[in-house]
């Protein structure tokens, strides 16, 4: 279990996803992401990419952003510019959401950390549609040289 | 990630000539199936687990049972880092294993000891 200044489960759960967004980006993307306190807003057509835990954990883990920070992370990741329409832009969201979700998953306990994660899909539908279906939720909102994206996980 | 991982070896320094990409276990069996005549086979074969259609330990027991590019090393890349999957790997023939994140440096670290010396 990591240590935290406040263990509640709710914490928990936050503190390790914070981490694991932070570890993902220092070690793949070579910056530092840090989380925004309060709600922020997204601007909308945002892109969204999604990984589902089955077996010890049901849920989801969703990663969502504007279009314009989707390309300024792929590029980021890629270490190339991105060209209109550019399905690597897709790739590199889905790629980032299964980092985190992974990451997060792996500080898990036993028998938690068990669980499977599925491979990420990649949408324009927004978070329409999603609300109401897992019972807890956490949300968070991160920003690395100003550009914002959300993460939700969902149970 | 293939590009990503494409990326981190040539930033270790590797000079890759020639890289065969498939996005899932069964493009990538067809890949070893349609390369296996080349005077110059694959010097290594990298792998995540999570992939659609045919996962990267799916690949593994597959490509063991074929006989597909017998001897070249593989190493799996991947977020799935519990000790269970990790055995299986390597039962299934997996040399090394490398948990996303990483950093171009623990690629070069895992990679270029498996490589064969041209």
């Amino acid at each position: 279990m990591l240590a935290t200044e406040d263990s509640t489960p709710q914490n928990e759960i936050v503190n390790r996803l914070d981490s694991a967004v932070s570890e993902v980006f220092e070690m793949m993307l070579e910056r530092s992401c840090d989380p925004l306190d309060g709600d922020v807003s997204i601007v909308d057509g945002r892109i969204m990419a999604r990984i589902q835990f089955t077996g010890a954990i049901t849920g989801e883990c969703i990663l969502y952003a504007s279009q314009a920070t989707a390309e300024v992370t792929a590029e980021a990741l890629l270490g190339a510019v991105s060209q209109p329409c550019d399905p690597m832009v897709d790739d590199a969201i889905g790629e980032l959401c299964n980092m985190i979700a992974g990451g997060w998953k792996n500080k898990l306990e036993h028998p938690q950390a068990s669980c499977l994660i599925s491979v990420p899909a990649v949408t324009r539908e927004g978070l329409v549609g999603l609300e109401g279906k897992f019972g807890t939720k956490f949300s968070r909102t991160y920003s690395f040289q100003g550009n914002v994206f959300g993460i939700l996980l969902a149970f | 990630m293939r590009k990503v991982i494409e990326r981190a070896l040539r930033q270790a320094g590797l000079e890759l000539t020639e890289v065969l990409q498939a996005s899932n276990g069964e493009e990538a069996l067809q890949a070893l199936r349609d390369d296996g005549g080349k005077p110059h086979p694959l010097a290594l074969i990298l792998s995540d687990i999570n992939m659609p259609i045919m996962d990267g330990l799916q690949f593994l027991e597959q490509r063991r049972d074929e006989k597909l590019a017998v001897g070249v090393p593989v190493v799996m890349i991947t977020t799935e880092g519990s000790e269970p999957l990790v055995l299986r790997a390597i039962s299934a023939g997996a040399q090394g294993y490398i948990c996303k994140p990483f950093t171009a440096e623990q690629v070069k670290a895992r990679v270029l000891p498996l490589l064969r010396v041209a």
